[in-house]
């Protein structure tokens, strides 16, 4: 952080930083203190109303403890993931080829377009009794759902970014004589690499609803069932011990794939200033 | 040496409304020697129109640009374009980004020892030595640009054609890396097709200047520069012969104003 030398007429010379000038410059500091004020809230509140509307943090804290001894947690976590995981996986695959090719050859758009803006349109949960008549209650549904919570904005992202490669960089390796195929190598996959990442990051928080309304609505397994069940028998304190493992996994992804960008895509960073 | 000729070019476009406008009417000049041409003339008279032409870019709606002799279809490894918005790919270092430049042209993406040597021969003669693993938004405008002109003299061009290469830089950058394209130019011995709207800089550069007149593009005059190169070993701005030339060129440019 500079001072300014203020050279405005009529404005005093400022001495010294402000307080929150100080905090904010510790972000370590600012991220502790925001954790101490949200549970300091939650224990205000929860003090105020029933346990059964809002536990207190340490019967959620003394719950999660609980379910992850039992094992029942950790169980569900992996009857969560290892669906997710496959579904992702293949959306993200699926989603990044599909949406290079249709980029790169227009015509090829052209056809597919309007049949993936139509299923992309509807909504997701409405495929749901339709994957049970075709798949069965079971994890092959699940993984379907999660393919197509995914898949669409994983395509659609991709396609978009080798629709949209720099127009004025593709005609500089023209001019430098570079033909078709190497002006693909060269300007139009390159480019396209952000939104891979852009399309990522979307693909995941849906693949995440995707298996939790999954779980929750139909086959009754893994971290989605543990909402349901323990939603409905409003077991509140129980019910935080999921939510806390989904909010811990989205994190956690999108760290990843944050970590994954910054590793593949260097020159995005470290700008000179 | 090489031989560049228009002959006869036309080129117009459409405009939003509708009607053609004439871009470059019955355009013709030759070119070539190892010397230093520079076109001038005010914004929308068709220069450059007439560069990507030459680049083989863009075809001519009538006429031809011919190298040597022989008409020109598309891009020609003979040649090199300098662009104003350098346009170097943000994704490949300083030195991939003028390897760039062998690759295209040979078409092959492994360079040969002796091929990535004369890269870095070319980097050390634009004065990048050592920023190689730089990416291009590490380096400010002037230095991106000399990565634009090290990309270029890499292909060891017969012909070098340049865009307002230094239109977008600050007047001290732009004064060095005039005296740097001089120096660089009388190393390389290419024919230098260049394009400016900067009187000052068309003439303290050139041995021709061809000012255009505007819509439709087409020659107005023709100058020599007889002031002796290198023009940065003295004070060429200063000379009488400068003022001189400067007097004529903008007489006739300020008729098309």
């Amino acid at each position: 952080m500079t001072d300014t030398t203020n050279l405005l007429p009529g404005t005093p010379p400022k001495n010294g930083k402000s307080i929150a000038a100080a905090i904010g410059g510790n972000q370590y500091l600012l991220g502790t203190l925001s954790v101490i004020v949200f549970l300091a809230i939650w224990q205000v509140v929860s003090m105020n109303v029933p346990p059964i509307i809002l536990p207190a943090p340490a019967a959620v804290f003394t719950a999660f403890i609980g379910l992850t001894a039992t094992g029942e947690l950790v169980r569900a976590t992996l009857q969560t993931i290892w669906p997710f995981a496959v579904g992702l996986v293949v959306a993200f695959v699926v989603g990044t080829v599909l949406g290079l090719v249709l980029g790169i050859f227009r015509p090829a758009a052209r056809v597919l377009d309007p049949y993936i803006f139509v299923f992309w349109s509807i909504p997701n949960i409405a495929w749901l009794p339709l994957f049970i008549a075709w798949f069965g209650v079971g994890n092959l549904t699940l993984i379907v759902f999660v393919f197509v919570s995914a898949v669409f904005p994983q395509l659609l992202t991709v396609e978009s970014g080798a629709k949209e490669a720099d127009s004025f960089l593709v005609e500089v390796a023209r001019s430098l004589g570079g033909t078709k195929r190497e002006i693909l190598h060269i300007v139009v996959l390159p480019s396209a690499l952000p939104y891979i990442f852009a399309g990522l990051r979307i693909a995941v928080g849906r693949a995440l609803v995707g298996i939790i309304v999954g779980q929750l609505l139909i086959v009754a397994t893994g971290i989605g069932y543990m909402f349901q069940f323990y939603g409905e028998t409003l077991s509140l304190a129980k019910y935080f011990a999921p939510l806390i493992v989904i909010a811990a996994l989205a994190v956690l992804l999108n760290r990843g794939v944050n970590w994954a960008e910054r590793a593949l895509i260097p020159w995005k960073q470290h700008a000179f200033v | 040496m090489p031989e560049l000729e228009f002959v006869n070019l036309r080129k117009s476009y459409r405009s939003p409304s509708g009607e053609d406008l004439l871009a470059l009417a019955d355009f013709s000049i030759k070119l070539g020697g190892g010397r230093f041409v520079t076109v001038v003339g005010p914004s929308g008279c068709g220069k450059t129109t007439l560069l990507r032409m030459a680049a083989g870019l863009i075809p001519a709606d009538h006429g031809e640009v011919r190298l040597d002799g022989a008409a020109l279809t598309g891009p020609s490894p003979r040649m090199s374009m300098v662009f104003q918005a350098i346009g170097l790919m943000p994704w490949k270092t300083i030195e991939a980004n003028v390897a760039l430049g062998i690759q295209l042209q040979v078409h092959r993406p492994k360079l040969t020892a002796a091929e990535m040597d004369r890269v870095h021969a070319t980097l050390a003669l634009v004065g990048l030595k050592g920023f190689e693993r730089y990416y291009p938004h590490q380096l400010s405008g002037g230095m991106q640009q000399r990565v634009g002109l090290a990309r270029a003299l890499v292909r060891q061009p017969e012909i070098l054609l340049m865009d307002e290469p230094f239109g977008a830089l600050d007047a001290q950058t732009r004064a060095v890396l005039q005296d740097e394209l001089l120096s660089l130019w009388g190393r390389v011995n290419s024919t230098v097709l260049f394009i400016t709207h900067d009187l000052d800089e068309a003439i303290y550069l050139s041995d021709t200047v061809v000012i255009m007149g505007r819509r439709p593009g087409r020659i107005k005059l023709v100058l020599e520069v007889k002031l002796p190169q290198p023009r940065y070993s003295y004070d060429a701005r200063a000379e009488a012969e400068f003022a001189r030339l400067r007097s004529i060129a903008w007489q006739s440019i300020k008729e098309e104003l």
